[in-house]
């Protein structure tokens, strides 16, 4: 039996009606101290900043090529006064290292670095839009609107037949909307913040605008010297993602029948990536018609690159000089 | 006093750093009117330093500690070298919302030192690209003053 007493009576209609409360066997919980966040279960609320969430999925997320796990941290709701469907992040600090070709860096989740990101971008176009707020136990919640759009990867995919299709249609489009993320990066840099987790699926694209939008600002890392370099690593393996439309790595190269032998021995080590080693930077190589400028770009991120960018903004100013080249 | 007879040498505890004293200190014994100084610089601590309940007055006393037995162990090299103490200083800071090769120059900059002498790890691009060389910083960025690299 289900004590409606509890809860304000501005919500009550919403709340009556919906299928994730109708359809659950036991009464919702109202949780207020959301630190715990694994015993929230689906069909309960959160009361946070005045507002009541009702929980009726969770988010999911996967590196490539790995089933996605469900955060538990990050469930989705319903807002029970205003009806909009929303992304709730609850506090989980965690630190681990990541480690590139066996350098290793200690990375942070840290939930004050995003609400810092959310409160700067608030109203920018090019990022995910939301608020902060403190529960009754005062842990900061992130309360974030849902982008309706695909991620920039699976947006992609979509975009001409051959590779060749796809670079000469598209390619130009997708580039104009990418130094606008690249701007908003650099604007996060300005500001002494990190975007923390660059990634090709961290843009997603407005179905309504086209814009692209960059999410998940939660993560952190010690790198008191080169503090955005992992950000301009992350831009740069989205730039080589974007040309390419896929990461390739030497044996990709040699499975390839179209590509075989032929192309794997025009392949050095120097043609890899400089962090990493693990996929090919040098794609001109790959695919002759990319303009040399685009790929002299990528070679700043390669393993034979003697000059390396310091900033974001040196990265923007090359490839705006670039695309007014071509 | 030139501004070339004033030396600014960045120091921690690695050996790289040793190797730069050495040769400060050989280079400094024969100049009739130097002044060197030591600068250690540590960075800020780690983003989640305060959630842990740390407290930058403790991080930087420890800091601080450290940095004692840096610049006694540079003192006692120069001293050995013939250089007086009188003609040594020490600077201690904390990078602060900046890098610690940018930390280096505003310390050049204020007190206008005419030589920046710094030890060189070897490190790779990889490294370089994450974690930055302090060498490979001021040398691109020197302007107005000279820098040793010691390797």
């Amino acid at each position: 039996m289900i004590d409606w007493n509890r809860y304000p009576a501005h919500i009550l209609p919403k709340l009556k009606e919906h299928y994730a409360v109708k359809s659950m066997r036991r009464p919702p919980r109202l949780i207020g101290d959301t630190r715990d966040f694994t015993n929230i279960d689906y069909g309960d609320i959160i009361h946070v900043g005045e507002r009541y969430f009702l929980i009726v999925g969770y988010t999911k997320e996967g590196r490539f090529g790995i089933d996605e796990q469900p955060k538990q941290w990050v469930p989705k709701v319903y807002d029970l006064e205003s009806g909009e469907r929303k992304i709730v992040k609850l506090t989980f600090h965690e630190v681990y290292t990541l480690s590139f070709g066996g350098l290793e860096v200690t990375c942070y989740r840290s939930p004050e670095k995003e609400a810092a990101v959310i409160e700067l971008v608030r109203g920018n176009p090019y990022f995910m839009q939301g608020y902060s707020a403190l529960d009754e136990a005062d842990n900061l919640v992130r309360v974030l609107d849902i982008i309706q759009g695909k991620r920039l990867d699976k947006h992609l995919e979509t975009l001409g037949d051959t590779h060749r299709e796809y670079f000469e249609k598209h390619v130009g489009k997708v580039l104009v909307n990418f130094l606008d993320s690249i701007k908003g990066i650099s604007l996060l840099h300005a500001h002494g913040l990190k975007h923390g987790d660059i990634r090709r699926d961290h843009i997603f694209v407005d179905r309504v605008d086209g814009r692209f939008r960059w999410i998940d600002f939660d993560y952190d890392f010690y790198l008191p010297e080169r503090p955005f370099a992992l950000d301009l690593f992350g831009l740069g393996n989205v730039l080589l993602f974007i040309l390419g439309r896929k990461n390739f790595r030497l044996a990709d190269i040699l499975k390839d029948p179209e590509m075989g032998p032929e192309v794997f021995e025009k392949l050095d080590s120097n043609d890899l990536s400089l962090v990493s080693a693990d996929r090919i930077f040098n794609i001109r190589k790959i695919f002759p018609y990319i303009p040399k400028c685009l790929n002299d770009i990528l070679l700043h991120f390669s393993a034979g690159t003697n000059v390396m960018y310091d900033s974001v903004d040196e990265f923007h100013d090359d490839l705006v000089a670039c695309m007014e080249k071509i | 006093m030139a501004r070339s007879e004033k030396i600014l040498i960045a120091i921690d505890e690695g050996e790289t750093s040793l190797k730069a004293l050495r040769y400060v200190a050989r280079m400094a014994s024969s100049m009739a009117n130097v002044s060197i100084c030591l600068l250690h610089i540590y960075p800020e601590p780690p983003p989640d330093f305060y959630l842990k309940g740390g407290v930058l007055e403790d991080y930087q006393k420890e800091k601080s500690t450290k940095a004692e037995e840096i610049f006694a162990l540079g003192e006692r090299i120069l001293f050995e070298a013939g250089i007086k103490n009188t003609m040594v200083q020490r600077i201690l800071r904390l990078a602060s919302g900046t890098t610690i090769s940018q930390t280096i120059l505003d310390v050049q900059l204020e007190g206008e030192y005419g030589t920046v002498v710094v030890g060189k790890r070897g490190v790779s691009k990889a490294e370089e690209f994450l974690f930055g060389s302090i060498s490979n910083a001021l040398a691109r960025n020197s302007c107005r003053f000279t820098t040793w690299v010691v390797g």
